[in-house]
Formats: structure tokens, C-alpha cells, sequence
């Protein structure tokens, strides 16, 4: 048994290190004798065991004592605690490639590839509306009851469905967004989009964007809305630059205005906000790909995951 | 009595650690070197360093001045008639090898080797019963690892070689070499000492065992690695033919002949390790400096205090004679089932100290024994008594808990 833990450890090591890949060869040599039913005639196995007591004994000849006694024994928790965090590890990486987070899907808790926690950060929904890592139970967000119909879509009719609800004030959002304008470009999917307010004044933005769309059409919006995320957030966030930034896409500000202010725009987003109130998001962005919600900006390739149904568990 | 602080003094390991040197006891595997030897190496590299006995420039006449200088002290160091009777080689294994090839063995030709050889003085007359059919007789020793002269008379009887070790790197006994010199030329039979083990601890005077054949190592006699010496009387040297040949070795070459030089030359085929050889030198001449009865009273000493200690732990069988004065500087023991593996990697681990633990390249005597492996002290002028109580306390540590 401590020649297999050898084998798998100084394996790993002997990647790196010249004197670690002879341990290996001599654990490799050892084992192989051992799965063909021969002795191992290397003295491997005392050689490391020898080394593991040595450094026990000058601290303690009691515990050195111990660890001799038993050490199959402590080898073999050893092996199956270094199978279970061998399965661990293996875990984490498939959720940190799928799911953009070693601990599972929207899961905050610590990652070694993503220490920061960058992939999980929202502007969160409830209290100050502060930026950063919110945990929340991520089954209560559902698209189930929740009628869409109202939002702006592209390619309706495809077996695929995104559905992108951000905020264009909210960093975490402008950092998916352009993701997930890539993912729609090649997978040709169903792709929805609501903007949820979640930061700041942006109500005026949602006012508007919806005007537009009633006035010039959905392609008009779509040229708006990549505007409103690509562009600097302190400028379109200042209300008095909003007939500016019409007039540079040749909207009649005035129309436009009228109707965005109007009790028919404000009905239709009062009941827009209620609809998206009903999926229990907790931040933006929250992203739906075919009913599973990744909330928070993930990587690319989360999203390219879920759509190619590379998602097992 | 040595003086070891004076002595630990010429040895940059030993000295330039500030209390932290390695408690070195592997010396029957490799000794250490003194600073003598690596300045006269180093002095040939920096100074002068070309070919010996080709060149007539000034730098290739020193080194042939120096080579044959390193020869004239070998002869002297173990009382050849002259310097021609010194062959330098790489080590004893190739000495062994070069009197197996070139004595002319025809098959069914008699060997008789101990059981107790390395395998540098077994498997070249394994060979050449393989290759050739020579008849290769083990000469089994007493119970205690001691010669047995009785197993030899009765074997004798025909042989063409009594090839020996004279002490055995196993258990350190020192095989009766004049005896059986004395028994083998009776009926005209030719010996060959094995001295690896034997030159570093004691006087060797080859007129005086009046052995046909010798051989041993630099770098167990505080030499350097790869070089070594093979000695044999001048009048049987001339009648072997070389199993080395090329240049150096030749007066003259046409397209259809060639003329041997004299020996030594004959046998020292190809550019030699003429470093090494000055560096031998110096070895020898270091050594000389010290009665060899006083270096082997201190290793007894040692070897005196570690065996009464090792005695004292029941588990503990000790290889070979029990009394220490038996057994030079090498103290080998072992323990039933257990891989002794582990006791060398555990002192090195522990307390820097350097034991050696295996067959020690006697597989053939520990497969008779079915003993799996041991651990061997082995002992040199340049050791101390704290040196062996560091290593006799460390041991009852690991006993403790093993």
C-alpha cells in the first residue's frame, strides 16, 4: 500500500523534480512486482518508511513508535483519504469548468482557481443593492411561472433559450453581457433579455429602451442595448445625456421621451419587474440558459457548457 | 596512536562544517579524501595537464614524470621488485578481469574462489566457465566466516588459480593469505589476492606473502574514484597477453603486425587517468606516513566499543566472527525479517550518519544464507569514539520503536 501512495505522489511531484521522478520509478518498479505477484526486492517501501520515522522520532519516539506499529494501517487511511480528495479535487475541477466555481453551480464558497471569487459576484437585489459575492439557495430561482412574452427576444423558435437579466449600472452584468451576445451569435439560440434595475437610477434607461422598442422595433432596441453596456457607465447613467445618446441613433428625442414617461411604459415595466420578481433572483446578472440560472458574470465556456449540454450532474 | 583531530583536519568534509560534519562510516564502499590528493589532482588540471609518454613537450614530460613518480610510490607502498610489476587500472574489478583474460584459462581449468567474494572476483570466472568451460570451485569457509586451509588442501588438487579475497568487505575477516600462498605454490598453483578491502588497513608486502597476483582500488585507500592498481610478479606479467590493446601499448604497428611494448605498458591500453594516478599517488604516500598498526588499533578500538553495544540488543546478529579483532574496521549485522534498508536511511535521516545497507555486492554468499540484506559499519583512521556512540545512540532510538 505505501508503495501505491508512493507511486501516485511522487508521480505528481516527479512532474517538477528530477530527484522525485527516481522515487517514482523505484515506487512504479515496486508495485509492478507487486500486481505480478512478486515481492518488491527493492527496499522501497522501507526506505520511505524509514524516512517517514526518521523525522518522527526526533520529535517524538512515542508517536514514532506508534506510526511503526500501524503503519499499514495509516497507510491505508492515507490511500482512502487521498482517494477521497483525489475525487474531491476532480469534483471541483468539473464544477470550476462548468459551472464557473469549484463548489457547484452559483456556490460562493472558497475556489482555488477563482480565489477572488470573481465568477459568483452580483449586485445583489436585497438591501443597499451592494456589489459582490451573494449566497443565496440557488433552486428557488425558477423561470417557472414567469411569462416572459413582454421582453424583447431574437431567434424565437430555437430549441435553445437564454434568457439575460442585468442591470446596465451593474458592473457584474456589463461583464456578462458581452459573453453572452458571443454565445447567441453562434449558437443561434432563443435569447431574451430583460433589465432588472438593480443598481442605482437606471428606470429611466428601462423607459426608454422600451419606447424604442415600441417606436423603431426590436432591431433598434438590440443596437441600443449593446450601446448601453459597452458604453462608459457614469455617462449613460446621467440622465441629462440620455437625448444625446438617442440623437446619435437618430430617434426622435421627443417621441422617444413621451412615451418613455408615459403611464403605459410605466404600467408595462411595473408589470415587467414583477414578473422578473417572480424567478427569486437575488442578483444581476442572472442568466437562464434552457431553465438553469447562473447567477453571476461566469466565464464563457459556463455558458457554452450548459447550451452543449456538457453538464452531467 | 593517530591523531584524529589532526588527522579530521586534512579531510574538507570533516573539517569545514563547523561541528556539522557527516559521521561518515562507510569506508570499506568509499573512502573519503584528504586535501592532499585532490590538490595533487587539481595541480595536474590547472598546471599541466597533458598526455604522459607521447609528447616530448615540457608539460607531457611532467606528467610522465609525475605517472611514473606514482608508480615508483605504489611499488613501494606494497614492496613490488620494481615499478614495471605496477599496472594502473580503474579500479580492482578491472584488475580481476584483466587476469581472467589474459592467464590463458583453457577449459577445464580449475579456479578456486571462496564463498565469501564480491562479485567483482565472482562473476569474471562465471564468465569464463560460460564462455569457455573452466571448472570454478567454492571453497566454503568455517561457520564463524573464517578461512577454511582444510577445505583448500582438499580442493587444490589440480587447479590452475587460487583466486582469494583477502579481506572480505562482508564481515572484514582477513583470509590467512600467506597460508594459502604457501599451500597453492606447493603444488605449483598460481594465487591472486583480491586487496580492495585489505590495502587501505594494512601493510601489504607482496615479496613477502610472495602472491603472483594482486589488485585493489584508489578509492578505498583515500584515492580517487576510477583508478586502481593490478600487480603481478615480473616474470608472469610478461607471459600474459593483455585483453586491452591499442594505443600506448604497442612499439610499432605495420598494416599486417605490430610489436607489444614491455609491460606495464602493454597492459595500459587508450589515454589513461593520469590525474587519478598522480592523485593515487598522493594516497599512498599519505597513508604511508602512518604505521598501519596504529590504524588498525583505533579502528579495533571503535569496532571494540560498537560490537559490545550491538551486543547488547538481542535482535542484533553481527556477520562473521564475534570477536572484533577478527573483523578490522567492518561491523555488518542484521536482523531476522527485518530490511535493514531502513536503518540506514533512519541514521542518515536522523543524524547525518552514513551506513551502508544491502548485500553489499555478495549476493551469492547472502542467497546461500537466505538472508535478505544487513547494514555494515565500516570504520577508518579518520573516525572517532564520538562518532561511534552518535552512531550506537541513534541505533537504540530506532530499536526503541521498531
Amino acid at each position: 500500500m505505501p508503495c501505491i501512495l508512493a507511486l501516485i505522489i511522487f508521480g505528481i511531484l516527479g512532474i517538477f523534480s528530477a530527484s522525485h521522478r527516481a522515487l517514482a520509478k523505484e515506487a512504479f518498479s515496486c508495485v509492478f512486482r507487486r500486481i505480478t505477484l512478486r515481492p518488491c526486492n527493492t527496499g522501497f517501501a522501507d526506505k520511505i518508511k524509514g524516512k517517514i520515522l526518521s523525522k518522527i522520532i526526533t520529535r517524538s519516539e512515542f508517536f514514532a513508535k506508534m506510526v511503526n506499529k500501524h503503519y499499514e494501517i495509516l497507510s491505508w487511511i492515507f490511500f482512502i483519504l487521498m482517494l477521497g480528495s483525489t475525487v474531491w479535487v476532480m469534483r471541483g475541477v468539473y464544477n470550476f469548468y462548468v459551472f464557473g466555481s469549484c463548489n457547484g453551480l452559483n456556490e460562493s464558497g472558497f475556489c482555488a482557481f477563482d480565489p477572488s471569487g470573481e465568477n459568483n459576484k452580483v449586485t445583489s437585489l436585497e438591501g443597499d443593492n451592494s456589489c459582490g459575492i451573494t449566497q443565496k439557495i440557488e433552486e428557488n430561482v425558477t423561470l417557472e411561472d414567469v411569462d416572459l412574452s413582454g421582453f424583447p427576444a431574437q431567434n424565437i423558435g430555437s430549441k435553445d433559450t437564454v434568457v439575460f437579466i442585468g442591470c446596465y449600472a451593474c458592473d457584474y452584468s456589463r461583464k456578462a453581457y458581452p459573453d453572452i451576445q458571443k454565445l447567441i451569435k453562434n449558437k443561434k439560440a432563443n435569447y431574451i433579455f430583460a433589465h432588472y434595475p438593480a443598481k442605482g437610477d437606471t428606470m429611466f434607461l428601462g423607459d426608454a429602451g422600451y419606447a424604442v422598442r415600441k417606436l423603431y422595433g426590436d432591431e433598434a432596441f438590440w443596437k441600443l442595448n449593446d450601446y448601453l453596456f459597452i458604453a462608459d457607465k457614469n455617462y449613460i447613467l446621467d440622465k441629462s445625456n440620455l437625448g444625446t445618446i438617442l440623437n446619435s441613433f437618430n430617434f426622435d428625442i421627443k417621441k422617444v421621451n413621451e412615451l418613455a414617461n408615459g403611464s403605459e411604459t410605466r404600467i408595462m415595466m411595473k408589470n415587467q419587474i414583477k414578473e422578473l420578481d417572480k424567478t427569486n433572483m437575488y442578483g444581476t446578472p442572472t442568466i437562464f440558459i434552457n431553465g438553469k440560472a447562473f447567477v453571476g458574470p461566469k466565464p464563457y465556456r459556463v455558458y457554452r457548457s450548459a447550451i452543449n449540454k456538457f453538464i452531467f450532474f | 596512536m593517530l591523531n584524529t583531530s589532526k588527522i579530521r583536519a586534512d579531510f574538507n568534509i570533516l573539517s569545514s562544517r563547523n561541528g556539522s560534519a557527516p559521521v561518515y562510516l562507510d569506508s570499506a564502499c568509499m573512502s573519503l579524501k584528504p586535501n592532499q590528493v585532490i590538490e595533487a589532482m587539481n595541480d595536474y588540471y590547472f598546471n599541466y595537464p597533458a598526455c604522459a609518454g607521447r609528447s616530448s613537450h615540457k608539460l607531457g614530460d611532467k606528467v610522465t614524470k609525475k605517472v611514473k613518480e606514482a608508480r615508483q610510490i605504489i611499488a613501494k607502498f606494497i614492496n613490488a621488485r620494481n615499478e614495471d610489476e605496477i599496472i594502473f587500472t580503474r579500479n580492482t574489478t578491472e584488475g580481476i578481469n584483466l587476469l581472467a583474460n589474459s592467464l590463458g584459462l583453457q577449459k577445464g581449468d580449475i579456479v578456486l574462489i571462496s564463498d565469501k567474494e564480491h562479485n567483482s572476483n565472482l562473476i569474471p570466472w562465471l564468465q569464463l566457465r560460460d564462455k569457455i568451460g573452466i571448472t570454478v570451485k567454492i571453497i566454503p569457509s568455517n561457520e564463524d566466516g573464517s578461512f577454511n586451509l582444510d577445505n583448500l588442501s582438499k580442493l587444490i588438487t589440480g587447479a590452475k588459480l587460487v583466486s582469494v579475497v583477502h579481506t572480505s568487505n562482508l564481515d572484514g575477516v582477513t583470509n590467512p593469505a600467506k597460508k594459502i600462498i604457501e599451500i597453492a605454490h606447493k603444488n605449483n598453483i598460481l594465487v591472486f589476492l583480491d586487496a580492495a578491502q585489505s590495502i587501505p588497513h594494512k601493510k601489504i608486502d607482496v615479496q613477502d606473502l610472495d602472491v603472483d597476483f594482486l589488485a585493489f582500488s584508489g578509492h578505498k585507500m583515500l584515492g580517487p574514484t576510477g583508478t586502481g592498481v593490478f600487480y603481478g610478479k615480473s616474470e608472469l606479467l610478461e607471459k600474459l597477453s593483455p585483453f586491452l590493446v591499442g594505443g600506448d601499448t604497442v612499439e610499432f604497428s605495420t598494416y599486417e603486425n605490430y610489436k607489444l611494448l614491455p609491460v606495464p605498458e602493454k597492459f595500459e591500453a587508450g589515454l589513461q587517468d593520469y590525474a587519478g594516478i598522480i592523485g593515487l599517488g598522493e594516497a599512498a604516500k599519505y597513508l604511508s606516513q602512518f604505521n598501519f598498526k596504529d590504524i588498525a588499533e583505533h579502528e579495533l578500538r571503535l569496532n571494540t566499543y560498537i560490537t559490545g553495544e550491538l551486543k547488547k540488543i538481542l535482535q542484533i546478529k553481527i556477520i562473521g566472527p564475534e570477536d572484533p579483532k577478527e573483523r578490522s574496521g567492518i561491523i555488518n549485522f542484521y536482523i531476522d525479517g527485518t530490511d535493514m534498508h531502513k536503518f540506514a536511511v533512519m541514521l542518515d535521516e536522523m543524524a547525518d550518519i552514513s551506513i551502508r545497507s544491502g548485500q553489499h555486492c555478495v549476493h551469492s554468499w547472502f542467497n546461500s544464507k537466505k538472508i535478505y540484506n544487513s547494514a555494515r559499519v565500516s570504520l577508518y583512521l579518520y573516525n572517532t569514539m564520538e562518532e561511534a556512540e552518535a552512531f550506537i545512540a541513534n541505533l537504540n532510538k530506532i530499536i526503541k520503536i521498531l
